[in-house]
């Protein structure tokens, strides 16, 4: 085939030219900013300083920052294991060939399409209300005085809370993408299988999940990136001022950018570069180790 | 040849599709003037400030908010009768706290923007023209509230720098009834005096004090305040001096309260609203420590009947400051100082904080006027007008307790624990202490 060097530098050019200024140089840029102390996000500069590693010192021996790191391994961990959890329990169902499957998925994908701050005044505002809260109340009918009395909401239960409802809007869309995973084996396995006398269980152990090691591997890399973005939850369950339970690294890094609360508080762009930084490095960890733990390249169906 | 045009054509529709996708700003409301275009009033970025041809306005209201109605009814008035045409955006809270800067580091024509006193004075100080002559000139002060111009002053470093509207102050909010109904005569002005009004509510069988986690560090930092004064308590939270006398004699009068019963049951899980709303504005609860912007908050929920009552955060024995002193302030208007149409800014700024809209905004707001002329305050915030008139020392937001942004969600847990009754005032104490900062 003859190559025309022309044309194809003609094609490439905006894509890299795009590719270069809208993903590469804020890369770079964020980088470098994390070594710097800078007030304003926008600052020239000519007017930031230097501080070498300190941005990412001052993380590391800052307890709040400490906190949001743990509630970020806390959602992801505990609330991938949920999610994942629900989601394909959910799949499997939804595939297995029930009626009104339609109905059934779009009804567990419905939360999505349901904005994050409506979803969050519900679940504060009535189903963990101590005074006429639907937990309260499910819990009273069955007479289970103790749990009943609980505040979801004071400190030591704010986190299971926010968990809870976090997970209840995000199992649907990972629901999806294992139902299409799992609707792409072909039925012949399931058949062949059957014949053998492997019961449903043995289908889904010894089918199901090693066909669907690339599907996990991309709900998990998801799960990452979103969890790596908790943001809005965690504004709306503590709206104003931040909160030990429910601060997230991305929160902390608006403080620092943005300012905290109400008050007029020290801003430093570098932080929140810095925080970027250890988010992006923690993203990329996680992938690196999903592609090492969940090899799928030796299985083509 | 052929294939070469080809590609170019496509090449050029896709590079301009692009720089199609990247134009366009968020204008929410533009009012031209008489004989002017659309393309008139738009402010193209990159360019100096002000191009002669109109005013760009960024406000932090919504254009559906009662502030953002009272400030497109001033601009509308403000264009009809000078036939300067003015690109009214509403950015909202969040829109002008992030984009702001960035915008004016870029050099977009904006001639002048709103928001809180000190976010404007502090964190964009150096983007603010000084007003000085412009205000002389047009002999504002004659009718402005002296307390919050020395309070602009201030913040501005000594010079007037931006121009205050829709005062608030930050205070206990009551429901006069309940405090009819049990016999207080008068607002409490101790600590004393609010135990003994509490110990009343209680065995009358409501809620003396409820809040929710969004101010709970407030009652906090007044405390603090009355104690040893604004800036020693931002002093303690900043440099995590957690030892000093002032911290554990809070905790303790708070711990004291709880132990009394004088909190709600669910204050320690209560978020933002349902304290006040749930509460306060439903009858159970008879106090909320909380800015003059509560009643209108609550006013559907709390009914007609609701009859208001202020009082500043009581004194404390031993204290170093009084009743006389508390968070208030006002959002802010100022003016871009690269503006080349400062003038008419200002006269935009007269039209929005005087006369006519000053008292519309007030009325749809149920805010306090800005304008001395306006002396008729909304009933419901009727209450406020004493306390507002007794101010003379200022405290920034939650008097100093969310100085430090480390600090604030730590503060913020354990207080709510120690108002709750999970949590001693030792315990207090050291939690902070454990946590550093």
């Amino acid at each position: 085939m003859k190559r025309n060097r022309g044309m194809i530098i003609l094609f490439l050019t905006p894509a890299v030219l795009m590719f270069s200024i809208i993903f590469l140089y804020p890369i770079i840029r964020t980088i470098i900013m994390s070594f710097f102390k800078i007030d304003g996000i926008t600052d020239p500069v000519a007017n930031w300083q230097f501080t070498g590693l300190s941005n990412f010192i001052r993380l590391a021996n800052t307890s709040l920052f400490r906190i949001s790191m743990w509630n970020l391994f806390r959602i992801w961990l505990i609330g991938g294991i949920i999610v994942m959890s629900l989601a394909l329990l959910f799949a499997v169902v939804i595939t297995s060939g029930i009626r009104f499957k339609s109905f059934f998925r779009a009804v567990i994908y419905l939360p999505n399409i349901v904005s994050a701050v409506a979803l969050a005044t519900m679940w504060l505002q009535y189903v963990y209300s101590p005074k006429f809260g639907l937990l309260k109340t499910v819990f009273t009918n069955l007479g289970l005085t103790s749990l009943a009395k609980v505040q979801w909401l004071d400190n030591d239960h704010k986190f299971l809370a926010l968990l809870l409802a976090y997970c209840f809007g995000m199992v649907g869309y990972h629901m999806l993408i294992f139902a299409s995973g799992i609707e792409r084996i072909s039925s012949d396995y399931f058949e062949a299988a059957t014949l053998d006398g492997a019961n449903k269980v043995n289908q889904f152990r010894y089918i199901t999940l090693p066909l669907l090691k690339g599907v996990f591997k991309t709900n998990i890399t998801m799960w990452s990136v979103t969890s790596v973005g908790f943001f809005v939850w965690s504004q709306l369950f503590s709206t104003v001022t931040a909160d030990t339970q429910t601060i997230t690294p991305m929160v902390y890094m608006y403080m620092q950018i943005f300012g905290a609360g109400n008050s007029i508080t020290e801003r430093n762009s570098g932080l929140g570069a810095a925080i970027g930084v250890l988010l992006s490095v923690c993203v990329v960890a996680v992938f690196w180790l999903c592609n090492h733990l969940l090899r799928d390249d030796d299985l083509e169906f | 040849m052929r294939k070469k045009v080809m590609a170019l054509a496509l090449t050029t529709a896709m590079a301009v599709s692009l720089a199609a996708c990247g134009g366009g700003g968020q204008t929410a409301g533009t009012t031209a003037a008489p004989g002017t275009t659309a393309a008139d009033n738009q402010g193209g970025d990159a360019q100096p400030a002000g191009d002669g041809s109109g005013l760009v306005y960024w406000s932090m209201w919504e254009a559906t908010e009662p502030q953002g109605q009272a400030i497109q009814a001033a601009v509308e008035q403000f264009t009809a009768d000078t036939g300067i045409s003015v690109d009214l955006q509403f950015k909202g809270r969040t829109g002008i706290r992030e984009g702001l800067q960035p915008a004016l580091d870029a050099g977009t024509n904006i001639d002048l923007f709103d928001e809180d006193i000190d976010r404007v004075n502090t964190t964009w100080g150096q983007y603010l023209m000084d007003l000085e002559d412009l205000a002389k000139g047009a002999d504002y002060e004659a009718t402005a509230n002296a307390g919050l111009i020395a309070a602009c002053r201030e913040v501005g470093g000594g010079t007037l720098k931006s121009i205050p509207y829709q005062p608030n102050v930050f205070a206990f909010f009551y429901n006069q009834s309940i405090f009819d109904e049990v016999g207080i005569t008068a607002a409490p002005t101790t600590w004393a005096e609010l135990d003994a009004a509490c110990a009343k509510i209680k065995e009358a069988g409501y809620t003396p004090i409820t809040c929710d986690d969004a101010y709970i560090t407030c009652m906090f930092g007044y405390h603090m305040s009355r104690l040893v004064g604004e800036p020693k308590t931002e002093e303690i939270v900043k440099g995590g001096q957690w030892d000093d006398p002032s911290v554990i004699a809070t905790a303790e009068a708070y711990a004291d309260f709880a132990s009394k019963g004088y909190f709600s049951d669910t204050i320690a899980s209560n978020v933002w609203p349902a304290g006040q709303n749930q509460e306060l504005a439903m009858g159970t609860a008879a106090m909320y420590l909380n800015g003059s912007w509560l009643p209108n908050e609550v006013k559907d929920m709390a009914g007609d009947d609701f009859v208001w009552g202020c009082f500043s955060y009581p004194a404390v024995e031993g204290g170093t400051d009084g009743v006389d002193a508390a968070n208030y302030g006002a959002q802010v208007l100022a003016i871009n100082k690269d503006s080349q149409n400062a003038e008419n800014a200002f006269k935009l700024i007269c039209y929005i904080t005087q006369g006519e809209f000053d008292k519309m905004l007030s009325e749809l707001s149920i805010g306090i006027p800005a304008d001395s002329n306006n002396s008729e305050w909304p009933e419901l915030i009727a209450c406020v007008k004493p306390v507002m008139d007794s101010m003379t020392t200022r405290y920034p937001w939650a008097a100093g307790a969310e100085a430090n942004a480390d600090m604030t969600p730590i503060i913020k847990e354990n207080f709510l624990k120690l108002c709750g009754g999970s949590m001693d005032a030792q315990g207090f104490v050291d939690a902070l202490k454990k946590a550093g900062n």
